[in-house]
């Protein structure tokens, strides 16, 4: 009855199974057989792990966390306009310190045509015999010096004052004693002492003293001595005194009176006064005293020169300060001048009637101590001071016109290509006795601590750095130095953990001593004795992050080594190694085909957990400034950096705390994922 | 027993030797401009009665810097074990005073973090595992995980910005408030108690989690074994199975791990210590190791390396006491 043959039998049954087969995909839900094929779906090893691994919430979080991460530090700053080590810098309108003004307490001398000498001690102390006149009251003072010169200070008016002082005439100058020559015996030679006259009859007498082993010898009526030194050398001294008249002669008497006075500095002769002066080199000048003459003119008034006046002397400081209080006029050079009162201060106006200076009580200057303000500045700012003095205020403004600047802080040009200028207003503060003088300029500064903004998402750092920018070089760093040293770690411990774990014996009692050693070894310690002792031979930051690494690999091996020891030993007791041996499978391909893949799954959780510690140890002795240093960024630094001081920890919040999430995040999602990869290596944990 | 505890402690003996040796290289290998630069400071710190040139050959001879690293390290052994340990450079006192000083602060510290960790982190882990996959499970678990993630620098950073800057609760760092020679004893005792606060909590919150973790870990291992199964089988209750049965076995490990880190309570912690300025051991070795001070680190990191071994040896023995069955094989 079945006229088919077998092959449109077999066709039909195939076309059946097919349909099947596009039912079920049709249909997830439709019934299975017992025996169906489908039932059972073979995974691969890798495949099983995988599956088992994106079912785990925490470590898709995980998993979500480290590509962004990856993303942000990698690929984000191939995106990001600014790199870590650029600074910004901003203009800013800044208050600066433009000016100062003080009142002018202490009275400046200036000297008049004159040539009296005097001795700085009644120089230095004017100032004080003057306060004292002013808060005693008196209008004139008198003082003497230590060598008996009488003067005295008068009050010419208000802030004037004139120092008068004795009119010395020299009358005569007495040298006493004085070595004129040194004679050698033995080679005849005079040397003579600077400023005696040689006389060929004088070196005759003394020569012929000297052979007659005299002690003393008179020549023109003139008696000197003479003093053997030392062999063959005499000092000849004149013992009687020289006299030089500069008038005529006064006589012995004269002479004898003024050499017994000599200590007392003063003496009478013939109803005049005389004053004895002992000079450096032990001569004596006798003066004549005569009337008084001023010397000096004492003010505290400041003189304010206008800018194209010619170079004004003291002595013409002193004489128009004198016709203050005098004739309102003064002759200078053949030249009148005359001096105004105008309000608090003067005004001195050269023949042509143009104002070439003005006196007022403050000295103005530039903030940084340079007189270079100029005569309108110092006579407005000086104004504005006696209005608030009037007024009472304690601060004012005036209006000045400085050079422009723009906000890019150059000088702006006019069309002329002069500079152009603004009015700026000046602000004007009392602080103690001292006038403040500031206004805003335009600055170009470093932007330090810039607050968030559209251009610096995070702001800046105190450096004036992008803390984006450098928050993702930051995470570039860590997830570096992470990976390179687990690296490390992973192939120290592989090869010797291998070795001795798979050879045994010796190599393994030797390696597994070595290991407890440095299982020992207190890392930590360690770590920061050489990050202080990179300090302190400067090392250079990129040289550093290496050593960084290379010391971080070394100290973090043992843990490795350790467990493939242990897995070797383990596996090396399966089946499976013991038909490899059976079968003669080469060593190297025993190790690397069969042996390695069993000891993967836990090196790779290992490595996972690995790297965020890692990253915790690199950032917390970049905290601590012991790591990565500068101008490399790190998320350790950057939280040192803002978080030293309990007000900054506020007011940098918003710096300080994203950076620490950032490693928080980094390391908690390497732990997720190495704690999915461990459930999903090893399902016994799972029920 | 007597004889495998025996043969430890050579062992021990054996790895400190090499240790220090690496340590004592180390610091041998540091450039001699450095122990000149620490000459000339130590000359012109107060109270010092030497030159600079006094203290570089007292100090070259002290160390034995002229004698090589081999001489050198076995005269330092020579006078470490005659417990002679020499003058901190940097604290100006005899090494051991200053450990004196200091040890006992970082002990009560340690000890304080240790309790709450495992008064929180036990019960926690158990509870975890007894309710695998459940919302308290998870909370743990990521827990813990941040709790081994937090880096201790920003949990103490976050600590004093709350506690301290924010709240105004515990000073920022330091053992002694302003006022505190005007205070009573026993609000000398409350003040220093207050200080003892954020340096413990912060030990607590960084090494909280990962307790927590191996003690879920193995609950979770116990749970799963063939014993509580029968004994679930046989039909004691829930209560009897985990605080009878399991929590028994969990034991094993946790009290070998726990008494391996006693001794550690010794070793002070460096990062919070330093972080808090709580003049303890810790502190005092981060001080003497930033500034070189090279008597006080080698006796610190001897310290550490003993109680490090000092603990693997006190685990390995409480292994063998705790479970019979180690003793057996």
């Amino acid at each position: 009855m079945n006229n088919k043959n077998l092959n449109e039998i077999l066709k039909h049954r195939e076309a059946l199974e097919q349909k099947a087969k596009e039912e079920q995909n049709n249909s997830t839900n439709g019934p299975i057989a017992l025996d169906d094929t489908q039932r059972v779906k073979v995974l691969s090893p890798g495949r099983l792990v995988a599956k088992r691994f994106f079912k785990n919430k925490l470590a898709i979080i995980g998993l979500a966390i480290l590509v962004f991460m990856f993303l942000f530090s990698f690929i984000g700053p191939l995106f990001y306009p600014y790199s870590q080590t650029d600074i910004f810098y901003k203009y800013d309108y800044l208050t600066i310190d433009y000016a100062s003004a003080a009142e002018r307490t202490d009275a400046i001398a200036y000297a008049l045509n004159s040539s009296a000498d005097i001795s700085s001690k009644i120089k230095n102390s004017l100032n004080s015999y003057i306060n004292s006149m002013e808060k005693d009251g008196k209008a004139e003072v008198s003082l003497t010096d230590d060598d008996g010169s009488q003067y005295s200070i008068q009050k010419l008016g208000e802030k004037v004052y004139a120092l008068f002082a004795d009119q010395l005439t020299e009358v005569a100058k007495i040298s006493p004693s004085v070595s004129i020559a040194k004679y050698n015996k033995f080679s005849k030679q005079f040397s003579w002492s600077s400023g005696t006259t040689v006389d060929e009859g004088l070196q005759k007498a003394i020569e012929s003293a000297i052979s007659s082993k005299a002690s003393d010898f008179e020549y023109n009526g003139v008696s000197y001595l003479i003093k053997s030194e030392s062999k063959n050398i005499y000092n000849i001294i004149r013992n009687t005194p020289e006299i030089e008249w500069s008038g005529e002669n006064l006589g012995n008497e004269f002479i004898s009176l003024a050499m017994k006075h000599q200590d007392e500095t003063k003496f009478a002769f013939n109803g005049a006064d005389y004053r004895v002066k002992v000079n450096g080199d032990s001569s004596i000048s006798v003066s004549a005293i005569g009337g008084k003459t001023m010397v000096y003119v004492l003010s505290n008034l400041v003189f304010n020169i206008y800018d194209k006046a010619e170079n004004i002397s003291d002595d013409f400081k002193a004489n128009a300060l004198l016709a203050i209080y005098n004739s309102e006029k003064f002759s200078y050079n053949g030249k009148t001048y005359s001096v105004l009162k105008k309000g608090r201060k003067y005004e001195i106006y050269d023949e042509s009637n143009t104002e070439i200076a003005s006196l007022g009580n403050f000295v103005i200057k530039r903030y940084s101590g340079q007189d270079t303000l100029s005569f309108d500045f110092k006579e407005k700012a000086q104004q504005t001071i006696y209005e608030m003095l009037e007024k009472n205020q304690t601060s004012s403004k005036f209006l000045y016109s400085l050079p422009q600047m723009d906000l890019q802080g150059n000088y702006v040009l006019d069309k002329d290509g002069n500079t152009a200028y603004t009015d700026t207003e000046i602000t004007v503060s009392k602080k103690n006795n001292q006038y403040v003088l500031t206004c805003e300029q335009v600055t170009y500064l470093i932007d330090i601590f810039g607050k968030p903004s559209s251009k610096h998402i995070f702001g800046t750092d105190g450096d004036g750095m992008d803390i984006l920018a450098r928050m993702m070089y930051g995470g570039r760093i860590s997830l570096i130095v992470g990976f390179i040293v687990v690296f490390l770690e992973v192939i120290i411990g592989v090869i010797l953990g291998g070795i001795s774990g798979y050879f045994g014996g010796w190599a393994d009692t030797l390696i597994m001593r070595i290991v407890d050693i440095f299982y020992c070894i207190p890392s930590l310690p360690i770590l920061i004795i050489m990050g202080a002792f990179f300090d302190a031979i400067k090392m250079n930051p990129y040289e550093r992050l290496a050593w960084l690494m290379v010391i971080l690999g070394i100290l973090g091996w043992a843990g490795v080594a350790r467990l493939v020891r242990g897995q070797i030993l383990s596996l090396r007791e399966q089946e499976f190694m013991i038909a490899q041996e059976a079968t003669g499978i080469k060593a190297s391909r025993r190790i690397f085909r069969h042996l390695m893949p069993n000891i993967m799954p836990q090196l790779i959780v290992n490595a996972t957990m690995g790297l965020g510690s890692v990253i915790i140890l690199e950032s917390t002795l970049s905290f601590l400034g012991l790591g990565v240093k500068h101008p490399l960024a790190t998320w350790g630094t950057m939280i040192n950096s803002v978080a030293s001081s309990s007000e900054n920890m506020i007011k940098y919040a918003y710096i300080w705390i994203p950076v620490g999430l950032l490693i928080c995040l980094t390391v908690i999602a390497f732990n997720f994922v190495g704690d999915g990869l461990r459930d999903a290596f090893d399902p016994k944990m799972k029920q | 027993m007597g004889e495998f505890i025996l043969k430890r402690l050579f062992l021990s003996i054996f790895i400190l030797f090499f240790v220090m040796f690496i340590v004592y290289a180390l610091m041998y290998s540091l450039p001699t401009s450095y122990v000149e630069s620490m000459a000339r400071e130590l000359a012109t710190k107060p109270g010092s009665t030497k030159s600079a040139a006094e203290w570089l050959v007292e100090l070259n001879a002290q160390y034995g810097f002229d004698r090589g690293i081999v001489g050198g390290y076995l005269q330092w052994i020579k006078t470490a074990l005659a417990g002679d340990f020499g003058d901190s450079w940097n604290w100006s006192v005899p090494v051991v005073e200053e450990f004196n000083k200091t040890i006992w602060y970082s002990f009560i510290l340690s000890f304080i973090a240790f309790i709450l960790e495992m008064a929180i982190a036990i019960p926690a882990g158990i509870i975890a595992a007894r309710k695998q996959y459940s919302l308290t499970d998870y909370t743990v678990t990521v827990f813990s995980l941040i709790g081994i993630s937090l880096p201790t620098f920003f949990t103490a950073t976050i600590l004093k910005l709350i506690f301290s800057v924010k709240l105004g609760w515990f000073d920022i760092g330091g053992m002694q408030s302003r006022n505190y020679i005007t205070l009573s004893n026993f609000g000398k005792f409350l003040d220093l108690a207050s200080h003892y606060v954020l340096p413990a909590l912060t030990l607590t919150l960084v090494s909280i989690g990962s307790l927590m973790r191996f003690t879920r870990t193995n609950m979770l291992e116990v749970l799963n074994s063939d014993y509580i199964r029968t004994a679930r089988a046989k039909g004691l209750s829930e209560s009897r199975v985990i605080n009878h049965h399991a929590f028994r076995n969990t034991l094993i490990p946790l009290i070998t791990i726990l008494g391996g880190s006693l001794p550690g309570l010794f070793s002070g912690s460096l990062i919070t210590e330093t972080l808090f300025s709580f003049r303890g051991i810790g502190y005092a070795s981060y001080y003497s190791m930033i500034t070189g001070d090279i008597p006080f680190t080698m006796f610190y990191l001897m310290f550490v390396s003993i109680l490090t071994l000092l603990g693997n040896l006190i685990s390995d023995i409480l292994y063998a006491v705790v479970d019979p069955r180690v003793r057996v094989h």
